[in-house]
């Protein structure tokens, strides 16, 4: 793999978004240092008052207040902590679901393949965002629902992609002959089939982080999402819409902040499926 | 022609009716997992243990899950759909109500997105080679990045609040009448003959409808582009060189023509998709569509509205899909069965 991982650190577009993500992931992290207040802490002395920049700014608050009087900044930065722990933890949940079930489901082909490919379809009869909220209603609000959420809804991408990679990669001779080397069937799709799959893996892996992020905003935004108690852009979104002729900034902020971490997930998706996608890579485009 | 593409869609959605069973059943067993009792929930708060138990007991929510299923299923059959919690009104007939305003919807959208997907798509794949196509490529990905709901606010921000261009709430401006004939409002104005109406819809239309449009077209550009560039691999794009025609009558007779098909599977895909994105716009317009019965049915845990929207949008959705297959089926020679 120290090819195609040397290959893609050099694509322009791959170390970009790497870079905008790293710096997204450090004030998850670290946002108990790097934020200037608790987030939900509220001073109704100055509620809606402009980033510090603007006529009537405060600089205590750099971003401003919201209608409770919450700095904004400080909601951003704790924000992307409730949004990375969903991107990181949805996605590896879905996809661990995901591509088990499609190894099975490709290497063993027969009625195994047939039932997990009918569970797919129904599952994948239902929208998306009406799947989501649906669960959402019978799990309850909190991060760990949200997570759970976006798994149950979005293994299938992975289930459906993965198994006709797995399907090609299963004919090829290699696999053939590591069962005629005595491997189980266990160590043929561990050694043999898995290496080969893994490019998409990961790029699904990033494009699903990104669709994570938006689906936790949109959850949050219904008021669906990870409890009031707890930061999050989609809530602020909501919270802003309703005052947006006294400070449009405060519906701005949040908008970017969910902009900007799409595009740096699906920047890196799609870097990755260049430069890791030998067939792609290989026709140059 | 038309016979063969109706037995082919009869018989595809035939086909669908075992899997909107089984998502019928799935959606009843979620939505019963939930912690709230729909016999309480349908009483005033005054009413005693006995009055709910005999509540519960007419409803039949005392009997096993898979008996509550099929009485469900048999009244669903029959068009009752059971009442609303919150409104006490029909779940049926409110959904049925609020479903051409989302339609109407989707479907302005839909067309928005094939324009500007098909267009972008064109002029990503012309910039193809020159120094242009990496800013053209970067673009195309930013705009994949613009979830429909993002668009929904970014646009109201835009045209409602700062320019005050557009209006950005519900379907008519107030004050003027809402007719109801067949639900589709942009029809119904136009049929009583209300122009006012019809332009005052027109003009609450248009920022959900490009909200949803530009969050989809980029992956018909995309696709678009990678199909166009597949074709012109194609032998008959060099011979048509070589007759001479032009290139943009290579692009738009030869290549578009090819590259069409996968590009309206993905479109036809996207509008399933598209669809079910009705929902967060008409909630950031107050557009009152399924969408926003369907909000209101979750924050007030109306369990019968809910799993009739519900329902509806799998449907909706289902039927896309079967429709848009038997049309790639058509319209694609190579799969036509003789």
């Amino acid at each position: 793999m120290a090819g195609p991982i040397s290959r893609s650190l050099c694509s322009v577009r791959v170390l970009i978004a790497l870079g905008m993500i790293i710096c997204i992931g450090c004030c998850a992290v670290f946002a108990g240092w790097i934020a200037p207040h608790d987030p939900g802490d509220q001073n109704l002395l100055s509620i809606l008052t402009p980033p510090a920049w603007a006529e009537g700014g405060d600089p205590t608050y750099p971003l401003g207040t919201d209608s409770l009087g919450r700095c904004v900044l400080s909601r951003l930065i704790y924000g992307a902590r409730t949004a990375m722990l969903v991107a990181v933890f949805a996605s590896f949940g879905a996809m661990i679901i995901g591509s088990i079930l499609a190894h099975i489901s490709g290497y063993f082909g027969g009625a195994v393949d047939w039932i997990i490919g009918r569970m797919v379809d129904v599952w994948m009869s239902f929208p998306p965002v009406i799947l989501s909220l649906i669960l959402m209603v019978g799990l309850g609000v909190g991060l760990g629902k949200v997570i759970l959420a976006i798994v149950l809804v979005d293994w299938t991408r992975f289930c459906r992609v993965l198994r006709s990679e797995v399907l090609i990669v299963t004919r090829h001779d290699y696999v053939a002959a590591a069962r005629l080397l005595g491997f189980t069937h266990w160590q043929t799709i561990v050694r043999e089939v898995l290496p080969a799959t893994l490019p998409l893996l990961i790029t699904l892996l990033s494009l699903e982080m990104a669709i994570a992020v938006v689906v936790e905003a949109i959850l949050s935004f219904v008021g669906l999402g990870v409890g009031s108690d707890q930061p999050a852009w989609g809530q602020m979104i909501a919270d802003a819409r309703q005052y947006v002729y006294q400070s449009p900034w405060n519906l701005l902020l949040p908008i970017l902040a969910i902009f900007l971490t799409v595009t740096s997930f699906n920047l890196l998706g799609d870097g990755l499926r260049r430069t890791l996608d030998v067939r792609l890579a290989e026709t140059g485009r | 022609m038309i016979a063969t593409v109706l037995k082919l869609i009869a018989r595809r959605l035939l086909a669908a009716i075992p899997i909107l069973l089984v998502v019928s059943a799935l959606l009843f067993c979620v939505l019963r997992l939930l912690p709230v009792d729909p016999a309480a929930m349908s009483l005033p708060p005054t009413a005693t243990i006995e009055e709910i138990d005999a509540k519960r007991r007419e409803m039949g929510l005392d009997r096993p899950l898979p008996q509550q299923y099929l009485i469900w299923l048999t009244d669903a059959l029959h068009g009752d759909f059971g009442r609303s919690i919150q409104f006490g009104r029909e779940a049926g007939s409110m959904v049925w109500a609020t479903l051409p305003v989302t339609i109407e919807l989707a479907g302005a959208a839909m067309a928005l997105a094939a324009i500007l997907g098909v267009g972008g798509g064109l002029l990503l794949f012309h910039v193809r080679g020159t120094l242009f196509e990496p800013v053209a490529d970067l673009l195309s990905i930013l705009l994949l990045s613009i979830p429909e709901f993002l668009w929904g606010l970014i646009l109201l921000f835009i045209f409602g609040v700062v320019l005050h261009l557009l209006p950005f709430t519900g379907q008519v401006a107030p004050g003027l009448p809402l007719p109801h004939i067949t639900g589709f409002l942009l029809l119904d104005s136009l049929l009583i003959g209300r122009f006012d109406v019809f332009l005052s819809a027109c003009q609450h239309l248009i920022l959900p409808a490009f909200a949803l449009g530009l969050a989809f077209s980029p992956t018909i550009m995309r696709v678009l582009r990678s199909s166009l560039f597949d074709v012109y691999h194609e032998d008959y794009i060099q011979q048509a060189r070589l007759r001479g025609l032009s290139e943009g009558r290579i692009l738009l007779g030869h290549a578009l023509k090819n590259a069409a098909l996968p590009t309206l599977t993905l479109a036809g895909v996207q509008f399933g998709i598209l669809f079910s994105g009705t929902l967060l716009v008409e909630v950031i317009y107050s557009y009152p569509g399924m969408g926003n019965l369907m909000v209101d049915a979750v924050r007030n845990a109306d369990l019968p509205l809910l799993q009739t929207i519900g329902l509806t949008y799998c449907i909706v959705v289902l039927v896309i899909n079967t429709v848009v297959d038997s049309l790639y089926v058509v319209l694609n020679p190579k799969l036509r069965v003789r």
